[in-house]
């Protein structure tokens, strides 16, 4: 492992509190994809949150690292176990003028769940909140169902919208599950395609939002937190990785998302400016572990994947320093957890050594000495280079004697597949937005139960119901230590059942102007609010 | 050739063999021919030529992967003339089994597509009327749309693979066939040996395809030579959006397309490489079928 890539390397992001005329004006970035809509509520993706946070805010905020700070609420204390009091910052107005309060909380959280048709909906944040009252204009109480400690980290992903704008009545009271009263007519993501009605409190204001090409936001010169850095913001979609590079070297874009790791020496010997931080997306392989799994042959129709020792057998013939130093270009770490230690909850496991020998020796203890042939599904645009991961996985399967068939399509389809329990195995990648262990394993591992929400994306339908009963209790419990202590042996746990394998954590990469800085983000979003210029 | 006495018996060849002499007074020609006679060979034996099994991923190792020409393996003796690409897969047995796999989706996608074609453009034309119409009008609506959209939503739908390739190829090409051999077919039809053949009672399917059918074969030639470019060129471009053969297979146009990530970068014999042999396959195939259109067209006939 190496130690480049375990320190988050932090590029000194001193710029001058005024700004520089000459430079400071108008910044472009290239992004990979592009927004699906300008409603903060609509749709739980990085790539739109990513520029939805420059227009809107939330209660609190996560800075780089993931920890979180004050945000739209000044600070908050927890009254008893389900209870919490948010104290709100005070002279914050709207783009539109409109003044702050907690009215607009109370219209934002009412709101979640009456956004139609999203793809993937807030509700799993808003859900758990049984009530909400503003004690004044600026104090706000929030009851939680249960006891949940990462309320104020999950905050940061509800956006707050302005309830005057749109169309709220005077009065508000809140409901759980969409039954709020004096809503009024409450307008749907499309509606926010329009800068009167995409009003947030964030320091860009939004001008034009034109699907295929480009979105433009310009500064909010009332910003409480002080006067942003850029008078004009251009966020440019370019999917493909090339004509993005071409971009930057161009000048036609200053800084771009995620140049390709085999560009980097390119565009450093051209001068520009290249950071990285280590993410906490962790791309791992699940196996359906269910009788009668599809895409596996020679094995007398049984699952292998059910037997330990072939899940294990397969960890073991996975060279994850050749994935990372060959694939990779070494802008990735071999993991061995599904968080990069030291975030919450991690226990520093060593990463499964590469062992093929042992690895065929555990096929044959489960009875498959000849191995067996099994479909890899991977999504082909997803995540760094995952179409040549999942072919590098494929080689070192078959080295083992496991004959694999890589099945590879586009996001979109490699989803709505493994959904489906289409894939034996499957490629995917989790980034934990709430940074900590108990994102993975709720989502990843929790026996699947779409009443409880649990196991959501557990597409392996894993399931070790005493490893469910410790997560439950990790979830309310209040005590950090404890939380941590218990979140720890979950996810050993699951890793000694090897019910799931990691394979390695992503390193997000920027690219920009040397007169650019950008403190690189463990969320891997690209916050035009974070860029400066860079001091000379 | 004023020599040649009136009185020397005139010795008429047969279309085979004048064909042929004229085929080979195109040196051009000859060369396309000679390298595509070598394309083939090198398709067919590839198993036996290539140095490694490009497509058994257990023979393939990933610390050998992106090495230039002339690299030798980390592990083994082997030296890699081409290069490899991003997974350690020797470029030069890639391009040979690459090739393979081109050629074969474009000719057995052909076989089908002729038979299909012709069967049907026969029929149209025998017949007439509203079948003809009918026929026609299917093959203007899909003439109508551009092949490369037509088998990219088939493969939408039908998913990877190399017989689903080669069916995307041939609902996109019959109709080329179907045009030809009819229009050829109501020209030959309204013949007098047609005519004869009706007089004498014979069945339709007989004089279809034992009469009709014989006439119509040289222009069917020159679409075929011309089409068969075309689908490979056609199987390389889907493969190059990544909806054609699987990953773990390449063809030619799936080695480009893994290739042209790695363009910009300096990785330049990924893509270069077998973009060389798809053209010169493509080139050879078409300098034979320039020289076969010549060769047949009555117009052209000393």
């Amino acid at each position: 492992m190496k130690m480049r890539a375990l320190t988050l390397p932090i590029v000194a992001g001193l710029a001058a509190a005024g700004i520089s005329p000459a430079t400071a004006q108008e910044l472009a970035i290239g992004l990979k994809s592009e927004a699906t809509s300008m409603d903060p509520q609509f749709h739980q993706l990085s790539t739109n949150i990513q520029v939805a946070k420059n227009i809107f805010e939330a209660l609190t905020t996560q800075d780089a690292v993931q920890k979180v700070t004050p945000g739209l609420a000044e600070s908050w204390e927890a009254i008893d176990d389900t209870t919490w009091r948010f104290n709100l910052r005070e002279g914050v107005t709207f783009h539109d003028g409109s003044e702050f309060t907690a009215r607009d909380v109370i219209y934002s959280f009412c709101r979640i769940p009456l956004v139609q048709n999203s793809p993937s909906p807030f509700t799993i944040y808003s859900a758990g909140i049984a009530d909400m009252t503003a004690e004044d204009d600026h104090t706000l109480t929030i009851t939680t169902k249960a006891t949940n400690p990462l309320l104020p980290t999950e905050l940061w992903s509800l956006a707050i919208v302005s309830a005057d704008t749109l169309g709220a009545e005077e009065e508000i009271t809140y409901g759980p599950d969409g039954t709020c009263e004096g809503m009024g007519e409450v307008p749907q993501a499309p509606a926010f395609n329009s800068p009167d009605v995409a009003v947030g409190t964030g320091p860009y204001k939004l001008e034009t939002y034109t699907r295929g090409s480009e979105v433009v936001l310009s500064r909010f010169d009332e910003y409480w937190g002080g006067t942003p850095d850029w008078e004009r913001v251009v966020m440019r979609p370019i999917t493909s990785d090339g004509p993005r590079v071409a971009a930057l070297l161009a000048g036609d874009v200053d800084m771009i998302e995620s140049p390709p790791i085999q560009d980097l020496p390119r565009i450093e010997d051209a001068g520009l400016k290249v950071v990285d931080a280590l993410s906490n997306r962790v791309i791992y392989l699940h196996m359906q572990q269910l009788e009668d799994a599809p895409g596996i042959s020679g094995t007398d129709g049984e699952n292998p994947l059910l037997d330990p020792r072939v899940r294990e057998a397969i960890s073991l013939s996975i060279n994850r320093d050749a994935i990372v130093e060959r694939i990779m270009g070494g802008y990735a770490v071999a993991a061995g957890e599904l968080l990069p230690p030291p975030m919450f909850g991690t226990s520093e496991r060593p990463v499964d050594p590469y062992d093929p020998e042992r690895a065929k020796e555990l096929l044959a203890e489960a009875g498959y000495p000849d191995g067996f042939s099994i479909t890899l599904g991977t999504p082909n645009d997803r995540y760094i280079n995952d179409e040549q991961v999942a072919q590098a996985v494929a080689q070192m399967l078959a080295q083992i004697g496991i004959d694999t068939r890589v099945d590879a399509s586009t996001a979109s389809q490699f989803f709505s597949r493994r959904n489906d329990l289409e894939f034996p195995i499957y490629m995917a990648g989790w980034g934990a937005s709430s940074g900590d262990m108990s994102s993975p394993l709720k989502s990843l591992v929790a026996t699947y139960d779409p009443d409880t929400g649990m196991g959501p994306t557990n597409a392996g339908r894993y399931s070790n119901p005493e490893m469910d009963a410790l997560l439950l209790e990790a979830m309310s419990t209040i005590d950090d230590t404890k939380r941590d202590r218990m979140l720890q042996e979950a996810e050993t746990m699951v890793l000694n059942d090897y019910g799931i394998i990691p394979l390695h954590y992503e390193q997000t990469v920027w690219a920009m102007k040397p007169n650019l800085s950008y403190e690189p983000r463990v969320d891997q979003y690209t916050m035009a609010t974070k860029v400066e210029p860079a001091s000379e | 050739m004023t020599e040649i006495a009136t009185n020397t018996p005139v010795r008429i060849d047969s279309p085979s063999k004048r064909i042929a002499k004229q085929f080979i007074e195109d040196p051009v020609a000859v060369v396309g021919l000679i390298l595509f006679g070598l394309v083939a060979l090198i398709a067919i034996a590839a198993p036996w030529l290539a140095p490694q099994n490009p497509y058994d991923l257990a023979q393939l190792n990933i610390m050998d992967s992106s090495l230039p020409p002339g690299e030798t393996s980390f592990d083994t003796e082997m030296t890699y003339w081409l290069g490899t690409d991003q997974q350690g897969r020797d470029m030069l047995s890639a391009i040979m089994y690459g090739l393979r796999i081109s050629l074969l989706v474009a000719t057995v996608s052909l076989a089908l597509a002729i038979t299909i074609g012709t069967i049907v453009g026969v029929f149209a034309a025998f017949f007439g009327g509203r079948l003809d119409s009918i026929i026609m009008r299917i093959v203007d609506l899909q003439l109508s749309f551009p092949a490369i959209l037509i088998a990219l939503i088939l493969l939408a739908l039908l998913g990877r693979g190399v017989d689903k390739v080669i069916m995307a190829l041939v609902i996109v090409q019959w109709a080329y066939y179907a045009r030809t051999v009819r229009s050829s077919a109501m020209v030959e039809r309204s013949k007098d040996y047609i005519d004869a053949a009706r007089c004498l009672g014979l069945p339709s399917r007989r004089i279809m395809f034992r009469h009709l059918l014989p006439n119509c074969v040289p222009p069917l030639i020159v679409v075929a030579t011309v089409q068969i470019a075309q689908a490979i060129a056609l199987e390389a471009t889907l493969s190059f959006l990544g909806v054609g053969v699987p990953i773990t297979e390449p063809s030619l146009g799936l080695l480009i397309a893994n290739g042209y990530d790695y363009l910009l970068s300096g990785n330049y014999w990924i893509s270069v490489f077998p973009g060389i042999a798809l053209v010169v396959t493509i080139i050879a195939i078409n300098l034979v079928g320039d020289r076969l259109r010549d060769v047949l067209n009555p117009r052209l006939q000393k």
